[in-house]
């Protein structure tokens, strides 16, 4: 008797420890959809609720929260029912994108703006200003050099300046002098401040400072001369900042990604919004994958 | 030789405040930490009004300007989470207790008592990666109706093997400091061995038992990194065993790397609740044991 509540016993702690090890990679389109987020704060997560017009909503109920990109694509490796947001530079190869409205998510698509869930990142500013301002000058020139794009490439956007040449280093550090103010949208700002930060150890005397604010504090303070440049995160719309001139920086381009082993391939916006929203009615709410498939 | 007097005299009393300084180091330390926690979160929650910090299950914090901070869903999370792993935990740790203390050979009660011990060592992300890794693909394949592995059950596994060890050792120990002349009256009075522990070595035992499970309440209700990787992190009201819940330390740690501002001070009142938590469990705690201690007399433990 003893011998057999053992043996079963051990069967059973045998059986919980390969189950982590399991492989099988059948797809049961009648379990529900795990919808994976990042945690508030998230800088992707933002841009993300914002693309999809949820900005400042909260997530739908059930929801798995990942903090990191890390544990975001760890989720999905190793959950077949999940999906979830990731800049498109940082998605690695052993998850699947899936296509919104038909259209891969790829660099070129992103480039060419036939992808829905990405944005541009611009700088807008006044003209006069810059003609005014070597050192601002300098950094206009910095950010369209393959040394930026190097770095923009690195931190997970697209980059939009593909055949740049590299930056005429000055001969001397300190020659550069001068004071550039750049604030504005929160999404362009840690890319911005590392720019920013490598800009000043090639011209050790520019003074440069990178504030946030929003995109429509970067429209205002550029257009009222109170910032050098502007950032904003979205299409350069000229109504709001008359007197400014707008430069791409790089794209900011959001994949939507599931485990290998599902077999969607492809999501409308329309569903994305749905899944995502915590507002949509019970009975429209898409809940199980069979829903996406049939 | 007054002189070597004096210079003894005053080693005394300089060894004398160094120990004191000591001594006074944790108490310091607590009350820093209370003051911190109360002053930085004490106006939160005034201003926010505690009767909706604690009531509502609203909490919504991604747009600052607009936030709402509502902290019930994980109360109520925390407290479902503790009671459960505690009670899986409280039912294999005092069996095996049990079992270490009479049913077992004794030179497999040494090696036994240093595995478990060995448990106790293991840092809590350790717990964390084996739910995530193991726990969770298992219930998510095999258990959960709704394929959603996460949730109060996941975390309630794993926190449950990590207060096991506190659990067996306090109950051993307090078996063991039961006098032996009391399992040998019993079995002298004709019951058996099963009875012998069960009837009367157990309730004889039962103050110290009760002292291991408040301190495994204590750790089950505190843990974070290990319950944050397997609890899903939604915060919303628990309805079912498989939904992604959010604890209040899970809540607190998820957030206090990435906000700024008012948002980080609603976490720092979160902080406080949890604080009052364990200060209520500890209150209870010497409330009951005093209680005990006054009517069976003071005979041991």
């Amino acid at each position: 008797m003893k011998k057999v509540l053992i043996i079963i016993l051990i069967a059973l702690m045998g059986l919980v420890v390969f189950t982590g090890c399991d492989k099988s990679a059948s797809f049961d389109s009648s379990k529900n959809i795990a919808v994976v987020v990042r945690e508030d704060g998230s800088g992707t997560k933002s841009a993300f609720m914002e693309l999809i017009g949820r900005k400042g909503k909260a997530d739908p109920t059930g929801v798995i929260i990942q903090t990191g990109t890390a544990g975001i694509l760890a989720e999905i490796k190793s959950n077949k029912y999940a999906i979830a947001y990731e800049s498109l530079g940082y998605v690695t190869n052993d998850v699947k994108k899936l296509k919104i409205d038909g259209v891969e998510c790829t660099v070129a698509n992103i480039k060419a703006g036939t992808y829905a869930i990405a944005r541009p990142l611009n700088i807008v500013y006044q003209q006069t200003i810059i003609d005014g301002n070597a050192a601002a000058q300098a950094f206009m020139t910095y950010l369209a050099s393959s040394d930026a794009q190097t770095i923009i490439a690195a931190e997970g956007y697209v980059t939009m300046y593909d055949s740049a040449t590299a930056y005429a280093r000055p001969s001397q550090a300190a020659a550069l002098t001068g004071t550039i103010s750049i604030s504005g949208s929160t999404s362009l700002q840690p890319l911005m401040e590392i720019l920013a930060e490598e800009f000043n150890a090639i011209h050790t005397s520019v003074n440069i400072t990178v504030a946030g604010g929003g995109s429509g504090t970067g429209y205002n303070n550029a257009n009222n001369g109170v910032s050098t440049l502007g950032m904003i995160s979205e299409e350069f719309n000229s109504t709001k900042a008359a007197n400014c001139l707008c430069t791409i920086v790089a794209k900011d381009g959001i994949a939507i990604i599931v485990n290998k082993a599902n077999t969607v391939e492809s999501l409308t916006l329309a569903q994305l919004k749905n899944i995502y929203d915590n507002e949509e009615a019970e009975a429209t709410k898409l809940k199980l994958w069979s829903q996406i498939i049939g | 030789m007054i002189k070597f007097y004096r210079f003894i005299k005053t080693r005394d009393i300089i060894m004398k405040g160094i120990f004191l300084g000591c001594a006074v180091f944790a108490i310091i330390a607590l009350l820093t930490i209370c003051v911190f926690l109360f002053a930085r979160g004490m106006p939160f929650i005034i201003k926010t009004g505690i009767f909706s910090f604690l009531t509502s299950a609203d909490w919504n914090v991604s747009d600052p300007a607009n936030a709402s901070y509502g902290i019930l869903s994980m109360i109520v999370a925390s407290l479902y989470v503790t009671a459960l792993s505690v009670a899986f935990g409280v039912v294999i740790g005092l069996f095996t207790a049990i079992c270490l203390y009479k049913f077992c050979n004794k030179k497999a009660v040494a090696v036994i008592k240093q595995l478990i011990n060995l448990l106790a060592g293991i840092p809590s992300v350790v717990y964390g990666l084996f739910g995530m890794i193991i726990i969770i693909p298992f219930l998510r394949d095999y258990i959960s109706p709704t394929g959603m592995g996460y949730g109060i059950l996941a975390a309630s596994i794993v926190l449950s093997i990590m207060i096991l060890p506190t659990i067996v050792c306090i109950s051993l120990d307090s078996l063991n400091a039961v006098p032996k002349t009391y399992y040998e009256g019993a079995l002298a009075l004709g019951a058996t061995k099963e009875q012998a522990v069960f009837r009367t070595m157990l309730p004889a035992a039962k103050s110290g038992i009760f002292a291991g499970v408040v301190l495994a309440i204590g750790r089950a209700i505190g843990e974070t990194m290990a319950v944050i990787m397997v609890i899903g992190g939604s915060p919303e009201m628990p309805g079912s065993l498989f939904q992604s819940v959010r604890t209040m330390t899970a809540n607190i740690a998820m957030g206090a790397l990435e906000q700024t501002g008012e948002t980080l001070d609603a976490l720092i009142a979160t902080g406080i609740v949890l604080f009052v938590f364990v200060m209520i469990i500890n209150i209870c705690f010497s409330l009951l044991k005093n209680k005990k201690e006054k009517r069976n007399g003071k005979r041991r433990i």
